[in-house]
């Protein structure tokens, strides 16, 4: 028997479900492999419900909605347009065939059109085969037999020296300009607590909280100084997700942060996002000459930077109060296919050898959520794929839930993430997440022309409340 | 004593893995991992200690407890317990004693958990003295030592370029006989590890409560990032949760299972009851509760300390939360 294909069609109430009908009506021929989903609006198709329908066992997802202008809430169907070309670039990334995704418009007087794009649909995804997507097989491993693809840029490793030298006496020296500066916000009570970076008993740098001017002298600046800090903040000065605590309106926290310039990136999201007023952060900024590979886990003081660090262009924070240092460190221009070597890698492989990458790269993963608990940018009150009530993701530590996991992860982070790399350095189990992050952002940067966190604008996909809308 | 050349382990080894799973510490993208192995040849034999430890083999991160069909109306439960047998090769002791922690709640006390039980039952475990102490290892402290056979099947000791084995338990004899490399004639004997001790004074567990609403915990518990590898990577943490989930597809059955799923203390929903309120929803509070638990909750009610000084979390946490910090920390009048 010929491979008849399960077809989700997710249908706008307004145009496309009305746009059957009429094909009905006027007797013409559909496939009996779609099923119909009726939703209110293109727009109301998230990118989890397309995962989830694949997760599930569909073999194509076609999402209908109105003719663009033609919108029953003016714009739902430029979300639509947004977000799903953006996702079918993600799940193609993750080995499956993007054309099993496909985002068109039928009005309803259309009847003829929809009868076209279903059949038409239908074709493709039989001529593509059943989908191989789920794994299903609890505790099944995978491993990647073929050549490694590292996702640690290449472009220097000729170059550069194995071991770097660090201009010690410099970090010291802004060691003390940074102590001073946080002595005199918190004498002064302009901030409640300077988050900066100390030397641990086991010298390890790691992140630190000064809330006693006479405890300054713990703050440290040094090569090691690769934690994120920003963090933080949202927690701290933002809608009080741990604690439950509301934030009272009139008496809100300030702290002070010290960053590095692409951690100040992350800052310019969160300010976009509405997380915290500007006024609530003061924002220590450090030049940086770039950051020691392996900072933050081993005490060996000499090794090379990290080679994000080689390829940085933005060596002085974007966003500012104060600024310590001068950065030496000069950018060179590196072309694209050396920046991201690992991405062009996977690009070149067929959508299953892809597949097969990244099932081999998930399957170490212990979903401890270190990636996201590090990361800025996710700081949901309560996690999509965490809730207890949630259908997106089951709570299995298996591939297929690890997958899910991610890829909506990423779809979230897509024109947020400001590719600090602190979930890939968080994670226990070494796994190559900034493929993923970076393909988003040039994705992000090649469709919309946007660069996450260089200036106080929202991103894409990000629909902002209000100032007042968001305080509680 | 008994004294196998490296050779004659790999061929005992190959041999075993014929009948039964051979599970053995494998080089998967620069991680030590414990997975089940066709032979010896990809097996890594010289290594400090393992990324994650051997409590996934006996309490796995998913495991299905029973399926759940409806047929003709009726509802059927069907209990899927594990089935075969294993052998562990290379098991770290600090593992071992993991696994005591493990039996003192799922086997040791009622009720008994089938799951657990039948996976201790039927797997058999091979130690390898650790050659040398890790800069985080603490084995010492709690009680363990780089070469201590405790719960061991067979306990190996690398010597003079091959292995000292030491015959421990009934099982531990049966899978030596499968193969004739054990003779029981060796005069050699191990050479304890060298162990410096560290100066860490493991606290009594009543020197706990008192220190229970220090700042010391809010302190250090700021920069925590209520993720779970310290849980996870941890040979004795043994929280889990259950779920019913449904299973897709199903030829139009209606079928679900019950799962369990690793949980740790550290994450924001774990405490959460019925009504929403949430009593650790600090994240001191759930910090706290991790050393609480490992050296004053479980104390109070199982007997030793349930941490093994694998050290592991200490080297994979991303913001470097020390446990050993703790202990000196109370350690202090």
């Amino acid at each position: 028997m010929a491979f008849e294909p399960k077809i989700i069609a997710y249908l706008c109430t307004w145009c496309s479900y009305t746009g059957a009908d009429t094909a009905g009506i006027a007797r013409l021929k559909s496939p009996a492999n779609i099923r119909d989903i009726r939703v209110p609006c293109s727009g109301r198709v998230s990118p989890e419900i397309i995962m989830r329908t694949f997760e599930q066992g569909a073999d194509g997802v076609l999402v209908l909605g109105c003719h663009i202008g033609e919108c029953h809430y003016n714009t739902g169907n430029h979300r639509a347009a947004k977000r799903l070309p953006v996702l079918q670039a993600l799940l193609a990334y993750a080995g499956l065939e993007p054309e099993r995704v496909r985002l068109d418009w039928v009005s309803a007087s259309e009847g003829e059109r929809y009868s076209r794009i279903a059949n038409d649909f239908t074709d493709t995804v039989r001529t593509l085969g059943p989908i191989h997507w789920r794994v299903a097989e609890r505790g099944a491993h995978f491993v990647w037999e073929q050549e490694p693809i590292s996702h640690r840029y290449s472009a220097f490793s000729d170059e550069q020296p194995k071991h770097a030298v660090y201009h010690t006496a410099i970090y010291d020296e802004q060691t003390l300009i940074l102590q001073a500066a946080a002595r005199e916000l918190l004498t002064n009570k302009l901030v409640d607590c300077v988050i900066g970076f100390e030397v641990g008993p086991r010298g390890r740098t790691r992140p630190a909280f000064i809330h006693q001017p006479e405890n300054v002298e713990r703050l440290v600046w040094n090569q090691d100084c690769t934690h994120n800090l920003s963090a933080y903040l949202s927690k701290k000065l933002g809608w009080g997700t741990d604690g439950g605590k509301k934030k009272q309106p009139d008496k809100l926290p300030k702290a002070a942060v010290v960053v590095k310039p692409c951690d100040s990136r992350s800052i310019n999201v969160l300010l976009a996002e509405n997380r915290f007023q500007r006024d609530q952060v003061y924002i220590i900024g450090m030049a940086c000459d770039g950051i020691r590979q392996g900072a933050g886990f081993s005490n060996d003081k000499s090794g090379p930077i990290q080679t994000r660090c080689a390829a940085c262009n933005v060596r002085t924070p974007v966003v500012y109060d104060t600024l310590i240092g001068d950065s030496e460190a000069t950018y060179r221009e590196i072309p694209p296919e050396h920046i991201y070597p690992g991405i062009d890698h996977l690009d070149a492989l067929t959508p299953i050898e892809r597949m097969n990458f990244w099932l081999s790269q998930f399957d170490r993963c212990i979903r401890c959520y270190a990636c996201r608990q590090a990361c800025p940018m996710c700081d949901c009150p309560i996690c999509l794929y965490e809730r207890d009530d949630s259908l997106w993701v089951g709570m299995g530590i298996d591939v297929d839930e690890k997958r899910a996991f991610h890829l909506g992860r990423a779809y979230h982070l897509a024109g947020r993430c400001v590719g600090c790399n602190e979930c890939e350095r968080a994670c226990p189990m070494d796994l190559p997440l900034s493929l993923i992050h970076r393909k988003m952002a040039q994705e992000m940067e090649t469709i919309f022309g946007y660069r996450a966190g260089m200036a106080v604008v929202p991103p894409p996909f990000v629909t902002i409340l209000g100032g007042e809308e968001n305080l509680p | 004593m008994n004294y196998l050349t490296h050779q004659e382990l790999a061929a005992w080894l190959d041999h075993l893995a014929q009948e039964q799973t051979l599970i053995a510490p494998l080089n998967i993208a620069g991680n030590i991992l414990y997975r089940p192995v066709k032979d010896t040849h990809e097996v890594v034999w010289d290594f400090t200690r393992s990324f994650m430890s051997v409590k996934d083999v006996f309490f796995p991160p998913t495991e299905r407890l029973m399926l759940i069909e409806k047929l003709n109306g009726q509802v059927k439960l069907t209990e899927t317990l594990p089935e075969g047998e294993s052998i562990i090769f290379g098991v770290r002791p600090c593992d071992a004693r993991g696994l005591l922690t493990l039996d003192a709640l799922f086997i040791e006390n009622e009720p008994v958990d089938p799951y657990y039980a039948r996976r201790r039952e039927n797997t058999t475990l091979i130690g390898l003295a650790c050659p040398s102490v890790g800069a985080s290892c603490f084995c010492t402290n709690v009680g363990g030592a780089p070469d201590d056979p405790t719960g061991m099947d067979i306990m190996l000791t690398a010597s003079n370029g091959g292995y000292v084995a030491e015959i421990i338990t009934e099982k531990g004899e049966k899978i030596s006989k499968k193969f004739p490399v054990f003779d029981g004639l060796s005069e050699i004997r191990p050479h304890p590890t060298h162990a410096r001790k560290r100066e860490l004074r493991v606290p009594p567990k009543e020197a706990w409560p008192a220190r229970f609403n220090d700042d010391f915990w809010a302190e250090m518990a700021e920069r925590c990032l209520s993720c779970r590898i310290c849980a996870y990577v941890c040979p004795s943490c043994r929280c889990f949760d259950v779920r019913d989930e449904a299973l897709p597809g199903g030829n139009g059955q209606n079928q679900a299972e019950r799962i369990r799923c690793w949980d740790s203390c550290n994450g924001i929903p774990y405490r959460k009851v019925a009504g929403g309120h949430n009593p650790r929803f600090m994240k001191n509070q759930r910090l706290r509760n991790r050393f609480f638990c490992k050296f004053y909750y479980f104390p109070l009610h199982y007997g030793p300390v349930s941490c093994t000084g694998c050290g592991r979390c200490i080297d994979a946490c991303p913001v470097n939360v020390d446990i050993t910090e703790v202990l000196i920390y109370m350690g202090r009048r």
